[in-house]
């Protein structure tokens, strides 16, 4: 499997390659996009992104000299007509720079790709919210060669897919940044902090009630409010535990490095840490982790040596016991039986690598 | 998308302001024929009620909706349609014994059905094949992701795809008050790649729900028949459900493997944001895996005014109370 990491700036792309990223990925803002679409964005990050076609130019030259590919994205939920014209002639001038691949989810606009720019590898967004065989084998039919899975997705769904549609590439969340809402259905903006900020992290009130009008019993009343701590501990863990990391700078939060083996065995391609906007120690102890976890799965470690590995790391044993960190929590429970088994457990049958 | 501190600041001259009751803003009324209305209902109940006289569907549209001007406004149109099932939740679709007793009653009552589909997992793929089997040639189906919508195509020819609004993405944010977003704010049917696509799925009709900032150009553009829905706009939805928490303790508690006794079904919650010097110009609310914003006095007018003027093909209201 490929590790593939976020950039926002030239000089992170020497060190996430050292630290054993396979490809990058960026988004690029030029001037004049704002200045034609004022407060829409090119790619859903206001920040983060690199500052013009130029430098973009740079990137890929500096990836490829240092042996990575670096993929554009350009996955703003849809785009207008004359933002569809906008994205293809960034599209081509990328292709022209030696671009590897772009990163869309507006079929409109990947249809547009495809026939506009045909040499260039199109990657289906996980802001496309696709989650189904067919609806990869229509992405595909459209051109694209890779489908990264969206955040909300299980094991056995991604595995099935992967199955389903073997000729396309499947890209599954490993690290960092969840979201409360699915990237394709939430019609919102990531407010500035002070505004209220991404709308699953504002300072809503729920007021419960009956959809009938009856007043609710003391009971249920309650189990919703049990319910809604219950809730505000998730969105802590979903929110990369209140943005913490390690005295190393590992970072704490959404997770999926357990379910390293059962992706490698589901047909998974790559594995995505997310976290464009984030700071550069953020995403080199990111790459970190997830080599050696995915160097342990590779040289044929149990998946139960693999778990307690990747508990181990920063170690995160409370925070993976509740389960509310996982990308995947499904493996929760076979993750709390490698550790109970200990971390050398003899590797009985290798699993092979998808790559 | 980038944002300016100015975001949250409602303009003097704009009217919206977050409306539950009666709306003071007058609707042009119903016109008699080119449009119609149907009636979305995840449990299909008192089927009777909407196809009795105009008094009897203003009392319960009044109850559904809590709105007396928007319930005497649809009361005169007797519904022709009944959308059955849930385009927010896979968990909410119904079993085939549920539908077929809904096809029947349905039928009795002069309605026809469109089963509402939502974002697909797998198993949704696979529990939609006998429920697509039971309709009859020509229903309609709600389709809110392009597998659904491809399984449609070439498997069930005879059935009609309707994209839904899932598919129709546009800001929506309740926390804005300023009509500067208008742009992002509005539909992308009208992109002609948007169109092809339609073409080749054999897509028939759309449907969205009111833009944000609704003026006289709201509708421009739609390629093809569109219904609109009222007088909820969704904002957002999860795969994870929040209220499905109450269901499962334990480490899956919030996670995407739903699980759920249907506890959205008889629970909402009424959202409030308390921020100071913010306004929010839209009354927001959660149910489910969904949360809400209910549309504008004046946003219902610039409908009513689309509708007035043939732009709009079907009216889509709850039939039940969020």
């Amino acid at each position: 499997m490929k590790i593939v990491a976020p950039i926002r700036q030239l000089d992170e792309i020497a060190a996430l390659a050292r630290a054993g990223a396979d490809e990058l990925y960026c988004g690029v803002t030029p001037r004049e996009w704002a200045e034609r679409f004022g407060g829409a964005s090119a790619n859903r990050r206001p920040g983060g992104n690199l500052p013009s076609l130029a430098v973009l130019a740079e990137a890929v030259e500096l990836a490829h000299r240092h042996g990575v590919q670096l993929s554009l994205v350009l996955n703003a939920q849809q785009y207008s007509v004359e933002q569809i014209e906008f994205a293809l002639e960034i599209a081509c001038g990328y292709a022209d720079i030696g671009g590897d691949a772009v990163i869309a989810s507006d079929p409109g606009l990947i249809l547009a790709l495809a026939e506009a720019v045909p040499g260039l590898r199109i990657h289906v967004s996980s802001v496309a919210t696709c989650r189904n065989a067919d609806g990869a084998r229509l992405y595909q039919e459209l051109g694209a060669r890779r489908l990264i899975l969206p955040r909300d997705i299980t094991l056995d769904e991604a595995a099935e897919i992967a199955a389903a549609v073997p000729d396309l590439e499947i890209e599954a969340f490993v690290l960092n940044d969840g979201c409360v809402y699915e990237e394709g259905s939430c019609n919102t903006l990531h407010l500035p902090g002070a505004l209220g900020g991404p709308i699953c992290l504002d300072r809503y009130a729920y007021v419960h009630r009956h959809r009938d009008g009856r007043p609710l019993s003391a009971t249920l009343a309650a189990r919703l409010q049990e319910n809604d701590e219950a809730y505000r501990r998730w969105l802590w863990y979903r929110f990369s535990c209140g943005f913490t990391t390690t005295a190393e700078g590992m970072p704490f939060g959404p997770c999926g490095l357990c379910a390293i083996p059962a992706l490698g065995r589901g047909g998974v391609h790559a594995l995505k840490i997310a976290g464009r906007e984030g700071p550069p120690e953020r995403k080199l102890a990111s790459v970190r982790m997830v080599r050696q976890i995915l160097d342990a799965h590779e040289r044929g470690e149990s998946p139960a040596a693999v778990m307690a590995r990747a508990r181990e790391l920063r170690p995160s044993h409370e925070h993976c016991a509740t389960g509310f960190m996982c990308y995947y929590p499904e493996v929760v429970g076979e993750a709390e039986r490698a550790r109970e088994t200990g971390r050398h457990a003899p590797s009985s049958s290798p699993t092979p690598t998808s790559d | 998308m980038s944002a300016p501190l100015t975001f949250l600041r409602r303009p003097p001259a704009s009217p919206p302001t977050g409306v539950s009751a009666a709306s003071p803003t007058a609707l042009a009324a119903l016109p008699a024929s080119g449009v119609a209305i149907a009636v979305s209902m995840v449990r299909p109940r008192a089927l009777d009620r909407l196809c009795a006289g105009p008094p009897a569907r203003a009392a319960f549209w009044s109850a559904t909706l809590h709105d007396q001007a928007l319930a005497d406004w649809l009361a005169p149109l007797r519904p022709t349609r009944l959308h059955v099932g849930s385009e927010f939740c896979e968990r909410l679709l119904p079993e085939p014994e549920q539908l077929e007793r809904t096809l029947a009653e349905a039928s009795a009552a002069g309605l026809a059905v469109c089963l509402l589909t939502p974002v697909a997992s797998p198993e949704v793929l696979r529990a939609l094949e006998p429920l697509f089997a039971l309709l009859p040639a020509g229903a309609e189906v709600v389709v809110n992701d392009w597998g659904v919508a491809l399984r449609l195509h070439e498997r069930h020819p005879l059935l009609q795809a309707v994209a839904g609004r899932i598919l129709c993405r546009m800001l929506k944010d309740p926390r804005l008050g300023n009509p500067q977003y208008a742009p992002p704010a509005a539909h992308g049917f009208a992109s002609p790649w948007q169109q092809r696509l339609f073409a080749r799925m054999g897509i028939t009709r759309v449907e969205m729900d009111m833009p944000l900032f609704a003026g006289a150009d709201s509708f421009a553009g739609v390629p093809l028949p569109l219904g609109v829905h009222l007088p909820f706009a969704f904002v957002a939805k999860g795969r994870m459900c929040r209220t499905a928490g109450l269901a499962r303790p334990g480490p899956e508690r919030f996670a995407p493997r739903p699980f759920c006794h249907h506890e959205c079904l008889g629970l909402a919650a009424r959202t409030e944001r308390a921020r100071e010097g913010t306004h929010d110009a839209w009354e927001t609310l959660h149910v489910g895996n969904t949360m809400f914003c209910r549309h504008s006095a004046a946003s219902l007018a610039v409908l009513a005014a689309a509708v007035a003027a043939g732009r709009v093909a079907r009216l889509i209201v709850p039939g039940e109370a969020l």
